[in-house]
């Protein structure tokens, strides 16, 4: 045996598994239940979801610190034994808001799955959310806050995000420092009380799952109901940015963020699996075309990435990369004019080919393990769409044609709808 | 419980393999026993730099993604003061190919001069990018440069300075190879739908002809103790002042390095970590804290870092922070709260081998580390730990002499 004899070993088919469909479960009080089981560690993780991001603010930082201040005091704890509790019984606590929908996951050991779901029932649905620990909270953020427009990152896609949806829109407008003040325990609770409702919110529970989970939610769960459920309309309307070049300037920066992107189609189009593989073969990976040239070839950047993401009104493409001040407009150039060869040239089977696998590999991995499993169904059932989805993408990732690439390049991504934010 | 099996070579390559048949995938960790400790104080960053030399193409294989790529696997790399790791996932029936392509570069890389300048080009960037373009993007190299003075964790992984990464010559390159990539200096790991009998084969079979030169034996400087305070300022524009210090502490695996551990999370141990306790919550004199163990093979550090609420003095938050310590100095932690860290670091442990990936890393390290059973036995190290040997540790070493203080100041420019 020996250096000879190094033959490549054959490639063998794989498909993408996708598991069987969560059931829908519903508590007496109508909240939705979903079990993924599967696993081998003796873990669960449990999704509380709630439509209670930004989208549903009419104040900038509105539903953020709603969300944030959830734990920091309830009508049975202070902030103080409530971390601490939580860390006694190893509970690991994410909150979290984003554009659309905002909630709770916690991660905790089987054995203490009844303290971190009563600790959950309390934490959402009994917070007081105290004066001095609001003032702490705002406090923090605003420092945080000053930091991160320190990065030109940060700077680079707030602008992006304010181009392409509007400086009124939740999905669009930036914070300012003033924004920090305006907060108030009152403001706080009527959001609460209005967008956190038991009988709305989703629960998906992931992980090797006890036998007797269900009966534990209903007891923690079942019988809570919403003392008020009207909503407001918040009448944002989207809206666009005239200026297709933004420029900011940062003083003593090496290097230039840039975000680069468009509004467009959202999870829901029948042609966003297509896109999806488009925006792979373009930036959505190690091989595709934009790292090759501007990392692999010209050494401009440490990575260059693009993505196509999903709000629930819209959905954008965005490319995003950190350049040296000297090689800057170079790169940008070079974007746009990967953009225009998309437009123009259909891509040669044998990189159709490359993308095909590696994307099917992808579903392999989005589908491996329950907290894998969790985030793939999350980021479906948020558009009322199930794993058909996933069935639909393996079917575009095999059979989309290079035509048909052309076609989605000349509808989604024309250089010419393009905003160019420049950061640094 | 995590079950594993353990073969080597006879080149010297250890091999531990967990077969989790739960997955359709196999994840394989490959770590290299050599990290930025091993450079050249003239040229630091070597090792960083191979690791991205090591994607521009093998003996055989003109590059390394794509053939993965085209087998649905997905990788990636990561090199810090002591080890390069290489990993990657990939279907279950396409695994040979994963052991195609890393004996491969293990054999010998094949980068061109072309391909060193460029990967020159992009790690500048990265240095850029992660240290120079960042708020407080400089405070780790400032904070090494002080506290040691002899010992190559003076500088991080990225290097000291951009001058030495783009110094590197192809020599230069090939020389880091030759000395450090050998299969001696090589721990493979699987773990994920493969058996073992398949694995041992398959390791045999591509890496069983890679000869490495015979390893030589380290000899890094050693750090001499430290007895007096040091510390340093620096002003920056950046919006809040901040606080960095560091004490040094012993290697990883000693015997107090768990109770070190145990000691840094009663401190800082999440939200209900004593300083944030004291210095957020109810002094509301920082906006974040924390501190950790490096976690280092040679001799490492207490590192803690601190972000100051505008509108309080710098001076007055150390006190403050100093306070926290001569507390836990003082007076031993109660039961209930060596309980709480160590019930966090059980659920820590459980939740990080939920993933294939992580199984076969944490299995390598602790391979390096002498024993792949650490995987299943640290809880109970931990679980070892009392409050007397906490406030032990924490007088023998969060000691002002052996203290190393960064004063990170705002230029108030705004």
């Amino acid at each position: 045996m020996g250096i000879l004899l190094r033959v490549q070993p054959q490639v063998e088919p794989f498909n993408a598994s996708i598991p069987a469909e969560p059931q829908l479960m519903r508590l007496s009080n109508g909240a939705g239940v979903y079990l993924i089981d599967a696993g081998t560690e003796e873990v669960m993780r449990t999704d509380f979801i709630f439509r209670a991001g930004m989208i549903t603010e009419y104040l900038p930082l509105l539903a953020t610190t709603t969300n944030m201040m959830l734990a920091e005091g309830t009508l049975n704890h202070n902030a103080r034994e409530l971390s601490s509790t939580l860390d006694y019984y190893g509970i690991f606590m994410n909150l979290y808001s984003e554009k659309d929908i905002a909630g709770l996951t916690l991660y905790f050991l089987n054995k203490h799955a009844v303290k971190a779901l009563e600790l959950a029932g309390e934490i959402l649905f009994k917070p007081v959310f105290p004066g001095n620990e609001l003032d702490l909270m705002m406090k923090k953020r605003l420092n945080w806050f000053r930091i991160s427009r320190g990065k030109t990152q940060n700077l680079a896609m707030d602008n992006f995000f304010e181009a392409i949806f509007g400086k009124r829109h939740p999905y669009g407008r930036k914070v300012t420092e003033a924004d920090f003040s305006n907060m108030n325990c009152q403001l706080l609770k009527d959001f609460h009380s209005m967008h956190y409702s038991p009988e709305d919110m989703t629960i998906i529970v992931s992980g090797k799952i006890n036998a007797n989970i269900t009966g534990l939610l209903e007891d923690f769960y079942g019988r809570l109901s919403s003392e008020y459920t009207y909503r407001e309309d918040t009448g944002n309307v989207l809206s666009e940015s005239p200026d297709k070049k933004i420029r900011i300037a940062k003083r003593g920066s090496v290097q230039s963020s840039y975000r680069i992107g468009c509004r467009t189609i959202n999870k829901r189009h029948p042609d966003y699996p297509g896109l999806k593989f488009l925006n792979t073969l373009l930036g959505g990976y190690f091989g595709s075309r934009l790292m090759k040239n501007l990392r692999e070839e010209k050494g401009y950047t440490y990575g260059v990435h693009s993505s196509v993401s999903s709000f629930d009104l819209s959905g954008f493409m965005v490319i995003s990369t950190d350049v040296g001040r000297q090689n800057a407009e170079k790169a940008a150039g070079e974007i746009f004019s990967e953009l225009k060869r998309l437009q123009d040239t259909p891509p040669a089977e044998e990189e159709m080919e490359v993308v095909r696998k590696y994307m099917m590999g992808e579903i392999l991995r989005m589908f491996d393990g329950p907290f894998s499993i969790a985030d793939s169904f999350r980021s479906v059932l948020d558009f009322g769409l199930s794993f058909d989805y996933y069935h639909r993408m393996a079917e575009t990732i095999k059979s989309v044609t290079p035509g048909e690439i052309t076609r989605l390049a000349n509808t989604y991504c024309k250089p010419e709808d393009m905003y160019e934010i420049k950061a640094g | 419980m995590i079950s594993f099996s353990r073969f080597t070579l006879d080149n010297g390559m250890r091999v531990i393999v967990h077969n989790d048949n739960s997955t359709p995938l196999v994840a394989m960790n490959l770590l290299y026993d050599t990290g930025s400790k091993d450079e050249d104080p003239s040229k630091t960053g070597m090792a960083h730099l191979f690791e991205h030399l090591m994607f521009c193409g093998s003996a055989n294989i003109p590059e390394y993604d794509l053939p993965l790529q085209l087998a649905g696997g997905e990788n990636n790399a990561f090199t810090n003061n002591d080890i390069t790791d290489y990993y990657l996932t990939i279907p279950a029936g396409n695994i040979e190919t994963a052991f195609w392509l890393e004996s491969d570069r293990m054999l010998q890389p094949a980068f061109t001069q072309e391909k060193l300048d460029v990967q020159k080009n992009v790690v500048i960037e990265e240095f850029k990018q992660r240290y120079l373009n960042q708020p407080y993007g400089d405070s780790m190299h400032l904070l090494r440069a002080l506290a040691y003075k002899v010992h190559p964790y003076r500088w991080p992984t990225i290097g000291m300075d951009i001058s030495h990464v783009a110094g590197v010559t192809m020599e230069d390159a090939l020389n880091f190879f030759r000395t450090f990539y050998s299969p001696r200096r090589a721990v493979l790991a699987l773990a994920g739908n493969i058996s073992p009998d398949k694995a041992f084969y398959l390791a045999e079979k591509w890496f069983g002809p890679v000869n490495g030169e015979i390893q030589l034996a380290r000899n890094l400087p050693q750090e001499p103790s430290q007895n007096e305070a040091r510390d340093t300022c620096v002003e920056r524009d950046v919006p809040a002042d901040a606080l960095y210090k560091a004490w040094h502490v012993g290697r990883r695996g000693d015997s107090d390095y768990y109770t070190i551990d145990l000691l840094t999370d009663l401190l800082a141990g999440g939200d209900s970590g004593r300083l944030y306790n004291r210095l957020v919550r109810e002094l509301r004199m920082f906006s974040e804290i924390n501190a950790y163990i490096t976690a280092d093979i040679e001799p490492g550090l207490i590192i803690m870092t601190g972000k100051i609420i505008s509108g309080t003095d710098l001076k007055e938050a150390e006190s403050a922070l100093n306070e926290v310590i001569d507390n836990l100095k003082d007076k031993e932690p109660a039961e209930v709260e060596m309980e709480k860290v160590k019930n966090k670091f059980e659920s820590a442990t459980v939740l990080s081998n939920t993933n294939i990936m992580n199984k076969a890393l944490n299995l390598s390290v602790n391979e390096l580390l002498g024993d792949p059973g650490l995987i299943n036995t640290e809880v109970e190290r931990y679980r070892a730990v009392t409050g007397r040997m906490a406030s032990e540790a924490a007088r023998k070493y969060l000691d002002s002499g052996n203290c190393t203080t960064l004063y990170y100041k705002s230029s108030g420019k705004k």
